[in-house]
């Protein structure tokens, strides 16, 4: 706790010293890095402890390899990327990451001095924040689809104007439908040309196919898992779950992905039974609040089954046509479309894990998920499943009230508890 | 049948053709009671005031588009509230290509087909065409000057609804041309002929919709570069507008902030009428500044009997008056608290001068109002902003000023001034007490100190406390458990002043820094904050021997070289 402090009054002493603080965060993360190589946290299954590894690696390489990299939002389709041995860099999980080092303050208020607007959701102001000051190296490339939130097209063509960077926008419809499917594929081709383009790569497409077939065996590990959480438990933390959220996302299709679920599928039957009261998390977990790490870090006694954003498509996809399965990943997934896909979505989940409860995080700024909630707590109400909203920030400790946040959910405990 | 609409790209023209009323949601206030128990407080006010508008009722049925992440949420919080009633969402393309027009013009065919199936309508290309036709020599241009003299502002950013436009033009701007997506931005391509078939004509329709000049939620927005060429070569002023909780917009401010040097002025609101007073006054200094007044205080030569002339300011927290001789001296001031009634409290501070200066009403020859009641004092000849009577009055106490700060009771400005003393910008803290004489009021209270007696007691602090809420609220209960924690009085009240400190930074750096530094308002008093700012700022801060006068002071410079003027002529 004290070191991480220290750690982020280095950091923000050398804010104006862009190169220092990015050398100190490559190097907190590489000391991290070493660290989960060499010791192991035996409170968590081996297979997280891999997926620690790994979360710290897939930042750490676009930050070392800059003159290979992209900035992607969380649904941009990286399996391209990867095809063209691209590292991506994710907005959401390097604001997480600011988080770790205690320095996203100092982000945040950058951008929002240059006129960004406050109520913007914090994990694109603190990645606006890096990437003005400096701290983010300049990617070759910039990739969003206007899935699940307005921010992504807004600050992605913000920065690539500021650093004159080629961009693409990759626009998704909200139905899905013949036309839609063609509009998105002509998209990504004609993305893979500027993409190529920009960084002298080819896109070969046995490589693609291959990063599709992966996926396929991700999501075929993925409802095994799902399946088995039925009735087992293992102890997580908050943390590891939002490095999950990347690996499924930004990582999808990627063989360290796979390794993953393979390790994680062949402990499966040694986990114990569950006892617990478990909740499935709706939105994004914010990893740093007291409250939630004594309830839920480790525990046996609560647990979090996952989050609604990490199974929301495990589908079969036809790598034989890659642009169009991807194509149609994107229009399928449970959260573009209406708000009803997603609670029909959550519903299916909810019928496959039986948890006791629900908690429906409310990020700040994050207008897409809050304006539904309303829809998704009567929909449970009527199937009577205790249901609880925390608003809060994941990207801005700043935003974040312990005290609020620590009487809403022991309340909500005490009543699972009933 | 009245249908509501919200976005430009509705196919307004092509439903009227079919005898549909189409009536755009400009909703006047907002129930937040329903907004918090459908949706969430942190939703977009403009949605929050449709769904208030929707549910009040009077619409047959509402069009939406996929605009942003609020209004997909108002779409289906609506689907699912109003059941009888046809909700419609539109998914517009980003982008502009021929494949999005062809994606458009399909949406536009289903929600005919949808208005066959609900309402027995039927479209005729036809009668489209005639129509249309008919509408457009109608049209004339919009958005063109009309190239007469005066100040012509542009209203950029989120939309503004008719009453922000009357608002800019109460304010002192004689023209206003709307860029917002309220304004008329459609460009129409050549109308095909009479013949066109239904698919022609429909195509035709979605291309000059999705080709007319996108808005920030379009993904290809290169001619909104033009356009804001087009408009800087055209305006004296840029209003910048943006919506409690809408972000696609703060991205272009923040843009052309950085990148054009043209005078621009950022503004929120809510979308309905609120907070009317505090904007008039922003937009008047605005407009002010825009004029580029005359700043020379020529002092007149002795006459036989000296002119005397009276500035006063109406503040929320107090009234005060400074009466000024001809040579410009200062004859006596009042200060007297602002109580219920903004015209008593004038009176009395203006009596209580009268009487110090040992003169009459009668002998003074004008006055200037300033501040929230300027408008309401009756005896004043003439109102000017706190803005510019700050920066006059800060000018003439010391001429070496380029930044002003000012820290009231209810907000915090810092105001920017060029060598002559002219207002060259400004900012000001949006209806928050964060960072206020308000802010500190409330702490004082929480600590059981008098808020004169914080600079001097913070000079005992020996830890650093951070007060991380921003809030007010959030800021008092983070004290009152600092205070549970056994923190010593004098260290969280550091803290407090620090936190003042860094928000005020906050809405300086906006402006940039630019010494010297002179700071205004009650708060000035307080040694603790004015030593926390100037550490961050690392230059000294001027404060004047009445920091709370030099509003005042300005409103009577500024009556001053009224009667000099009227002198001249
Ligand atoms: S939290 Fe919400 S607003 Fe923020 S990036 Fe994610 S989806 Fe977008
Ligand atoms: S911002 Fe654009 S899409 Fe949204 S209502 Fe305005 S014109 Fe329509
Ligand atoms: S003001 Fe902004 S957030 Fe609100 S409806 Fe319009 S574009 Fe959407």
């Amino acid at each position: 706790m004290d070191l991480v402090d220290t750690y982020a009054r280095w950091i923000k002493k050398n804010v104006d010293d862009p190169e220092m603080v990015r050398k100190l965060i490559i190097l907190g993360l590489k000391a991290e890095h070493a660290y989960f190589s060499l010791f192991r946290d035996k409170q968590v299954p081996r297979s997280f402890n891999y997926l620690n590894k790994i979360g710290v690696e897939f930042i750490l390489n676009p930050l070392i390899y800059r003159d290979q990299s992209a900035w992607v939002n969380l649904f941009a389709p990286t399996e391209i990327l990867h095809a063209m041995d691209i590292y991506p860099l994710c907005i959401e999980a390097f604001s997480s990451f600011l988080v770790g080092f205690h320095c996203e303050d100092v982000y945040v208020d950058y951008a929002q001095r240059s006129g960004i607007s406050d109520t913007l959701c914090s994990y694109h102001k603190g990645f606006i924040g890096a990437a003005l000051t400096g701290l983010l190296p300049k990617p070759k490339f910039m990739i969003t689809s206007s899935m699940l939130c307005d921010a992504n097209i807004s600050t992605f063509r913000y920065l690539s104007w500021y650093h004159h960077i080629p961009m693409y926008s990759i626009d998704v419809p909200l139905e899905y439908s013949q036309q839609s499917i063609s509009y998105l594929e002509k998209q990504l081709r004609e993305m893979v040309k500027m993409l190529e383009e920009a960084t002298g790569k080819k896109m070969d497409e046995d490589k693609l196919k291959d990063v599709i077939k992966r996926e396929n065996k991700i999501h075929a590990h993925m409802n095994r898992y799902i399946d088995a959480l039925r009735y087992k438990c293992h102890p997580t933390t908050l943390t590891l779950e939002m490095y999950m959220l990347f690996i499924n996302h930004t990582f999808m299709g990627t063989q360290p992905t796979l390794n993953f679920y393979e390790m994680l599928t062949n402990e499966l039957d040694s986990f114990p039974h569950s006892r617990a009261k478990r909740v499935f998390w709706v939105h994004i977990v914010p990893f740093y609040p007291n409250a939630l790490k004594r309830y839920f870090n480790y525990s046996h006694r609560y647990e979090i089954l996952g989050l609604d954003l990490n199974f929301d498509y495990l589908e079969e996809m036809d790598y034989e046509n890659p642009y169009r399965t991807l194509a149609r990943k994107m229009l399928l997934n449970n959260n573009n479309g209406p708000y009803q896909r997603k609670v029909d979505s959550i519903m299916s989940i909810v019928d496959r894990l039986q948890p006791d409860g629900i908690i429906h995080f409310c990020q700040w700024g994050c207008k897409q998920s809050v304006g539904g909630m309303m829809l998704l707590k009567k929909a449970l109400d009527e199937r009577g499943i205790p249901f609880l909203a925390l608003d809060g920030d994941g990207a801005d400790r700043r935003n974040h009230h312990e005290g609020q946040i620590n009487t809403r959910l022991e309340a909500f405990l005490e009543m699972l508890d009933k | 049948m009245i249908i509501g609409y919200i976005c430009k790209y509705t196919p307004v023209k092509l439903l009227e053709s079919m005898s549909i009323e189409c009536v755009r949601i400009e909703p006047s206030y907002i129930d937040n009671g329903i907004a918090e128990a459908h949706m969430h407080p942190n939703v977009c006010t403009y949605v929050k005031g449709v769904l208030t508008e929707v549910f009040k009722g009077g619409y047959d049925g509402i069009i939406l588009v996929n605009c942003c992440d609020s209004v997909r949420r108002l779409y289906d919080v609506l689907k699912n509230a109003e059941k009888g009633k046809m909700i419609y969402m539109l998914d517009l393309p980003r982008k502009s290509g021929d494949q999005s027009v062809a994606m458009y013009a399909s949406e536009i065919k289903k929600l005919v087909q949808t208005f066959t199936d609900f309402y027995g309508k039927k479209f005729n290309a036809q009668d489209f065409i005639r129509y249309i036709s008919t509408e457009q020599e109608n049209a004339g241009q919009f958005n063109m000057p009309k190239g007469n003299d005066g100040i012509r502002l542009a209203i950029m950013g989120a939309r503004c609804n008719s009453s922000l436009i009357d608002l800019l033009k109460k304010a002192g701007a004689d023209e206003v041309l709307n860029y917002t997506c309220t304004g008329n931005l459609l460009n129409f391509k050549p109308l095909p002929d009479f013949s066109a078939g239904e698919q022609d004509i429909i195509e035709w329709y979605a291309g000059s919709l999705i080709r007319s000049i996108p808005c920030m939620r379009m993904a290809d927005i290169d001619r909104r570069r033009d356009m804001l060429k087009d408009i800087m070569a055209n305006v004296n002023g840029i209003v910048y507008h943006t919506i409690k909780f809408c972000e696609f917009y703060s991205y272009e401010y923040s843009y052309i902030k950085d990148n054009c040097r043209f005078p621009i002025l950022k503004i929120e609101t809510d979308f309905t009428q609120g907070s009317e007073g505090q904007l008039i006054t922003r937009i008047g200094a605005f407009v002010e500044s825009l004029k580029g007044s005359n700043n020379k205080v020529e002092r007149p030569s002795h006459g036989t009997r000296k002119t005397i002339v009276a500035g006063i300011d109406s503040g929320s927290l107090s009234t005060d008056v400074v009466i000024l001789d001809e040579d410009c001296n200062i004859l006596s001031y009042s200060i007297v608290p602002t109580g219920a009634s903004i015209v008593d409290s004038a009176n009395k501070a203006f009596s209580q001068s009268l009487k110090r200066a040992g003169i009459t009403p009668q002998d003074v020859s004008f006055i200037v109002s300033t501040g929230y009641g300027r408008i309401n004092i009756p005896f004043a000849n003439k109102q000017v902003t706190e803005i510019t009577c700050h920066g006059k009055g800060a000018y003439f106490l010391n001429s070496n000023i380029r930044t002003i700060i000012d820290i009231g009771g209810q907000d915090s400005k810092v105001i920017r001034l060029d060598e002559d003393g002219n207002v060259v910008d400004f900012v000001m803290n949006d209806r928050c007490s964060a960072g206020t004489g308000r802010f500190l009021e409330v702490m004082a209270k929480a600590l059981e100190i008098p808020l004169e007696k914080m600079g001097e007691e913070a000079e005992k602090a020996t830890e650093d406390i951070n007060i991380t809420s921003i809030c007010t609220v959030f800021a008092e209960s983070e004290v009152i458990s600092l205070i549970a924690q056994n923190k010593k009085r004098a260290d969280i009240i550091k803290g407090l002043h620090n936190s003042v400190a860094s928000k005020t930074i906050g809405l300086l750096d906006r402006l940039g820094r630019k010494g010297a530094y002179m700071m205004t308002g009650g708060v000035a008093k307080n040694r603790g904050v004015v030593e926390a700012i100037e550490q961050r700022i690392g230059d000294k801060v001027h404060i004047p021997a009445e920091p709370q006068m030099v509003g005042a002071l300005g409103a009577a410079i500024l009556a001053l070289q009224e009667i000099k003027a009227k002198h001249v002529k």
